[in-house]
């Protein structure tokens, strides 16, 4: 929650107090995406903290956007639930004008505006777009909190984002391997390497633990799995 | 001319901390430098006297910033057979500062030839972290029993103490308390008092993000003291299910380079290791 | 905290700034309710027993009533580390003193060594000490050592936080010449007022009196504590 607050000037007890106040704060959350041929995986933990304590230990931070797009989003969570709520809102209307459902690539489009349009006054969010594209192809779009953003083969945002994302590169995208066959990824390997690198994370990021819950998108819609990580 | 020899600060320096680079950090941060930050061990730490001691114990979790640095570290730590005293804050500071502590109550040991006392401890601590203004972060929990019996203490980073029969510290100390106020009796038994630290330190463990992994415990009594490192696991690691070993071979090989270390035996010894005279 | 320790805060901040727990920078304050009486042959002080670091009650059963001498005590207020570094140093001069000159000490030496420091120190000290006790060259005497190291005498004095609520009462109520009943009386319903009325005074009630005697130590706990209007 956004906090007002007296801080005394720590150099001297005779300086005059300063009040501030802070539109932000940062309740952690991790995401992570990985798009295959024919599918995509997303998953994000489900802890919600601020500080040294925990909101809740049961948020999920991946939204079903329509039927081959989900959103990953966490950061500042006030800004999150603002966020969906607003993409929610446009996709709606964008069905009830063209008569479709928005496409994986569209809805990535108008997300970067979205984000752009609030260049000076930025939602505090690490977003990951992942689904199906027009040709049925797995596809994971990631974005700055101001609006850049590219089509990649994987993804991690969010908190444990600096940890997750080295082990993906070696482990998806071979880096820093010698001689060795690149092979495409199944969709259970994927599944399972979430659930290896979320595990990894939760041991080190102190915002990151108590669950994970995987959407894992193809042609014949989105599965949900849940799995539980450490508690403290 | 005769050549004057003006001792310089670090001729000086006779012991101590040393504050000759201040200046120059301050400048430096001024121009934007980012400084190294400390081990802070976001940490939950608990005592409570039972009816025959004191029970101490602690989580094991060290953190720096939001990244978990040591997933077992000790926050026990020894002052004398009879006295421990578990620590909080930067890890740096209370570990040197029950060191010293330590090793000041041995001279005293061996100087008056008697057990040293929780009151001796107590003071020697507060008397050093008040010089200090606060600035040495160590948030201590100081147990022990001596011929006066069961003691035990709340240390702050400032020099203030207090003396009571259930204290917590740390990040966790809220939910670590909590867990006290609702269940703490005077003269419990040894189980039920290791039992409620155990709980303590698991509800800071859960709820507090500075605080995680294992619960270490110290139980001390008028003739014994033990140490049970890993008490409890509160939280058991994830199971992986891939295999992530490379082949031999995997990793690239950039250059090669062979050296020839010329060397001549003059002699071999194996010696043992000496104890010190203490007695 | 979603707060910065300086200037906006900006997305991707490191969030050790707003992490730091407060037990570590805050210092641990007596914010507190003291009192001291003088009566014929004797002392009466009290105090509550509350120890606050910010809203945090770091220990709620506090003894604020530190013994100096077997016949000095002192009502300590403001920083806990500073008050309790000044009772133990002062309790170290006086034992000195009393080994030297095989005599006790007086009320008024026992101030004036606590004066000398909250004096010498008083950019660096936060202590507001009332010092009470008994001698046989005066009975019994009261005095404050307020927060800039001043001292003077009083026949009743209060400190902390806390008695601002209850200047008004104790003017009122009080009477030269009080047994040393009527002096519990009167301590013992003034902290009562001060604890119900500041936030960062709590707790119990302690209670002592000081003579010829010695020392003779209350306390008021739970439903004890006198009541008063709490609409």
């Amino acid at each position: 929650m956004a906090t007002l607050l007296m801080k005394p000037d720590e150099t001297s007890s005779y300086a005059p107090k300063q009040t501030y106040f802070s539109p932000y704060s940062f309740n952690g959350g991790t995401v992570l995406a990985i798009a295959g041929d024919d599918f995509s995986v997303i998953a994000s933990d489900t802890r919600l903290s601020e500080g040294f304590s925990i909101h809740s230990r049961d948020v999920e931070k991946t939204y079903k956007l329509t039927g081959t797009t989900v959103l990953g989003s966490c950061g500042f969570h006030g800004d999150v639930l603002t966020l969906t709520k607003m993409i929610e809102a446009r996709l709606k209307t964008y069905k009830q004008h063209h008569q479709k459902t928005m496409s994986t690539s569209a809805i990535a489009a108008m997300l970067s505006t979205m984000l752009y349009y609030r260049r000076f006054f930025p939602f505090y969010t690490y977003n990951i777009v992942a689904g199906l594209d027009d040709e049925g192809k797995g596809c994971v779009f990631s974005f700055d909190p101001v609006g850049s953003y590219e089509r990649e083969a994987y993804r991690a945002g969010g908190s444990a984002s600096s940890m997750l994302q080295p082990l993906l590169d070696n482990q998806i995208g071979f880096k820093n391997q010698q001689g060795v066959e690149k092979v495409g990824l199944s969709q259970e390997k994927a599944v399972a390497l979430v659930k290896d690198v979320f595990i990894s994370a939760a041991e080190r990021d102190i915002y990151t633990g108590d669950a994970i819950v995987i959407q894992l998108v193809t042609k014949d819609g989105i599965k949900s799995e849940r799995f539980q990580l450490r508690r403290d | 001319m005769a050549a004057v020899a003006i001792p310089t600060a670090t001729d000086l320096q006779i012991g101590g901390f040393n504050f000759e680079n201040c200046r120059r950090n301050v400048v430096l941060k001024e121009k934007g430098l980012k400084e190294p930050t400390a081990y802070k061990t976001g940490t939950t730490i608990v005592g409570l006297i039972y009816k025959d001691g004191v029970v101490l114990a602690a989580d094991t979790r060290a953190t720096e910033d939001t990244v978990v640095a040591d997933k077992n570290c000790e926050k026990i730590h020894y002052i004398s057979s009879n006295i421990y005293c578990c620590g909080a804050g930067t890890a740096a500071d209370t570990e040197m500062t029950t060191q010293m502590i330590s090793s000041q109550l041995e001279l005293h040991r061996l100087n008056t030839d008697r057990k040293p006392r929780v009151c001796t401890a107590n003071r020697l601590l507060k008397q050093m972290l008040f010089r200090y203004h606060g600035y040495i972060s160590a948030a201590l929990v100081l147990g022990g029993v001596d011929s006066t019996g069961p003691h035990l203490y709340s240390v702050y980073p400032h020099g203030s103490t207090d003396k009571l029969p259930y204290v917590t510290m740390g990040s966790g100390s809220l939910a670590a308390m909590s867990v006290f106020e609702d269940g703490f009796k005077p003269d419990m038994e040894k189980q039920e008092a290791m039992q409620l630290a155990r709980n303590a330190i698991v509800a800071g463990i859960f709820n507090d993000l500075g605080s995680g992994s294992n619960v270490d415990v110290c139980v001390i009594t008028k003739d014994k003291t033990e140490y049970l490192r890993t008490f409890d696991e509160a939280n058991l690691k994830g199971q992986r299910q891939g295999n992530y070993r490379y082949k031999r071979g995997t990793t690239g090989v950039l250059k090669t380079q062979v050296k020839k270390f010329d060397y001549e035996v003059v002699g071999t010894k194996v010696k043992g290791e000496e104890k010190m005279e203490t007695a | 905290m979603a707060t910065m320790t300086s200037g906006i805060s900006r997305p991707g901040i490191s969030a050790a700034e707003f992490m730091k727990p407060d037990w570590l920078t805050a210092e641990h304050e007596t914010g507190t309710s003291i009192i001291a009486v003088e009566f014929d042959g004797g002392v009466v002080i009290g105090a509550d027993s509350r120890t606050t670091t910010g809203s945090y009650i770091a220990n709620r059963v506090t003894d604020k009533l530190t013994k100096v001498t077997d016949y000095i005590y002192c009502c300590r207020s403001g920083s806990a580390a500073d008050t309790q570094a000044v009772a133990d140093i002062v309790n170290y001069h006086l034992s000195f003193y009393k080994m030297e000159m095989n005599d006790e000490p007086t009320v008024k030496t026992a101030a004036n060594v606590f004066r000398e420091l909250c004096y010498n120190y008083r950019d660096s000290l936060s202590a507001g000490i009332i010092v009470a006790g008994w001698d046989k060259h005066n009975g019994g005497q009261v005095y404050a050592i307020p927060l800039g190291g001043m001292i003077s005498r009083q026949p009743f004095t209060t400190g902390g936080s806390g008695s601002t609520y209850i200047y008004g009462y104790v003017d009122s109520n009080f009477k030269t010449g009080m047994t040393k009943e009527e002096c519990l009386k009167f301590t013992g319903e003034a902290l009562a007022l001060a604890m119900a009325r500041d936030g960062s005074s709590g707790g119990i009630i302690r209670l002592a009196t000081v003579t010829k005697e010695g020392v003779e130590r209350y306390t008021i706990t739970g439903n004890d504590i006198p009541k008063f209007y709490e609409g």
